[in-house]
């Protein structure tokens, strides 16, 4: 019998930190060799202090002081707002077209030809639509995120075990409670595949509609920051953008598994 | 209670109303380009409180006469009457338990006997009760706990048969439920559920190809043809329980049995 592994405990436990650590340990070769002029790759430590500044200075001390909490609220809420949008949309979607054979022939076409226009192409349009700020960024990051949602969630539903509809249909559930209580937690390991992806890839559309000349938001600060050449600063912004991408892909993972039974035992 | 309802009630049985009436019953499906009927002209009544089993070759049509009783197939012709009402949907009163693995697995033992329950009754500790009953009655208290993928074949069978029980449905449907356990397991399920339906006294309709289970078992075996299903010949089995298969009178049925399989 193959012995099981806690992913939890020994040596397994740092394998996530190894690539990470490998990268600033490289990047700190590079610097101190100086293989790189400084005005492409800053040195890390120079980083670290525009990191520090911009996060933990105080208005006045440097170029980003003071910013950076209405900057990640900024851009929260309109994660939040599209990821939420394309979640309200996409599942009910999916639920639609995995269960109706005629929902599924309707939306596939549309569907598949939307998705493969890159996110970028919208850009403008949405400028025009909705101009700058709240709205455009919203509407990239919910059309970017609707996609991964819907076709995992219409998948996941598809595949459903029809045996337990049955077994639903003979204990008397009626069509809505058999939604909830059998189509739902059946199909929840795919759904939460396709959240989370839908939550990354919100964060790359967040970056896009926010390139484009609104005040506040990470994005925005990664463009001034561009537009003065201060390197150091666009790399905190990437670094951050990482940092809150990856957790808040945890905190969705873990609110799954609090609010529901399926996502806590099939996965 | 009825047990001793049931000893008498062999002979008397006919003289009662029957709980399900089948009539004619007709099931075509499309082939290419012809139809292929699988049942034809399917007849029988069952009494209240009788054990009946369907027995058949593979591919005779018993598991879709089955899922016309339980009301997931829609008969081409005939009916179906469960107190001489027509059977149209499915629904509590007509119970399945299905061949294959069936059981919700996000939920536990415990959770998926109660499933039926929910939304149906108000009082929670009425609820709490009856599932602590079924548990018990099926040997699962320990096991309440459980997710359906850490227990066993037999255990998740068992799980199956407690979470329609508990509902107390008028007729138990049951497609060869213990056809994929092995030997030993299959008998503990028989004598389980032969002490579950002397204590419950349901009526019970149980679809199967093995001979020596129809015998265990039934009250009366109804023996399909193949091509199309029909019914070939319903044979009582005036055998007293509880049954031991090393009797004369067992083989002598089971013979019968198997010749009827056999020679159409």
């Amino acid at each position: 019998m193959i012995r099981s592994v806690n992913p939890n405990q020994g040596p397994l436990q740092i394998l996530p930190w190894v690539i990470p650590a490998l990268s600033v340990v490289v990047w700190v070769m590079v610097s101190e060799m100086q293989l790189l002029p400084t005005y492409l790759l800053p040195h890390p430590t120079q980083v670290f202090n525009a990191g520090y500044l911009y996060i933990f200075g105080t208005p006045g001390e440097g170029m980003y002081t003071g910013r950076f909490l209405p900057d990640v609220r900024a851009s929260l809420v309109r994660v939040a707002f599209g990821f939420g949008l394309a979640t309200l949309v996409g599942i009910p979607l999916g639920v639609l077209s995995g269960r109706l054979q005629a929902c599924r022939r309707l939306l596939s076409t549309p569907v598949n030809a939307l998705r493969a226009v890159p996110g970028i192409c919208w850009l403008p349009l949405a400028l025009v639509w909705f101009g700058i700020g709240l709205k455009t960024t919203v509407f990239l990051v919910a059309l970017a995120a609707f996609f991964p949602i819907y076709l995992n969630c219409a998948s996941g539903i598809r595949q459903v075990d029809p045996i337990l509809l049955e077994a639903g249909a003979m204990m008397g559930v009626n069509r809505i409670r058999g939604t909830f209580s059998i189509l739902l937690p059946s199909a929840m390991p795919h759904i939460i595949p396709g959240l989370r992806l839908g939550l990354g890839i919100s964060w790359a559309y967040l970056v896009l509609g926010e390139l484009t000349g609104v005040r506040q938001g990470l994005g925005a600060v990664i463009m001034d920051a561009r537009m003065v050449g201060r390197i150091d600063t666009i790399i905190v912004g990437i670094i951050l953008i990482a940092v809150i991408g990856r957790f808040s892909d945890t905190l969705l993972y873990f609110l799954m598994k609090c609010f529901f039974k399926s996502a806590r035992r099939l996965s | 209670m009825s047990r001793r309802f049931k000893v008498v009630s062999s002979a008397a049985a006919h003289r009662r109303k029957p709980v399900l009436e089948i009539r004619n019953l007709g099931k075509v499906f499309p082939a290419q380009r012809t139809c292929l009927s699988v049942l034809e002209d399917i007849r029988f009544d069952v009494q209240p409180g009788e054990m009946i089993c369907i027995l058949g070759p593979s591919g005779c049509g018993k598991t879709t006469l089955l899922r016309i009783l339980a009301g997931y197939v829609k008969p081409d012709s005939g009916d179906v009457l469960l107190h001489g009402t027509p059977v149209s949907h499915p629904g509590p009163d007509r119970c399945v338990v299905f061949q294959e693995d069936a059981i919700f697995p996000w939920l536990t033992v415990e959770e998926n006997i109660a499933f039926g329950l929910r939304g149906k009754r108000d009082w929670r500790n009425v609820r709490q009760q009856m599932v602590d009953q079924f548990l018990s009655l099926m040997g699962l208290s320990a096991f309440r706990k459980y997710l359906p993928r850490t227990i066993s074949g037999g255990m998740k069978q068992r799980v199956a048969l407690a979470r329609v029980l508990i509902l107390q449905p008028e007729i138990l449907l049951m497609d060869e439920p213990f056809a994929a356990l092995d030997a030993q397991t299959r008998e503990e399920m028989h004598s389980l559920l032969l002490r579950l339906w002397e204590e419950l006294a349901h009526t019970i309709i149980f679809v199967t190809h093995d001979v020596r289970e129809a015998v265990t078992l039934a009250d009366r075996v109804i023996v399909m043809g193949k091509s199309p299903g029909r019914v070939r010949q319903s044979v009582e089995i005036d055998l007293g329980r509880p049954r031991r298969q090393d009797t004369d009178r067992f083989h002598q049925k089971t013979k019968i049995l198997h010749d009827l399989l056999r020679h159409p």
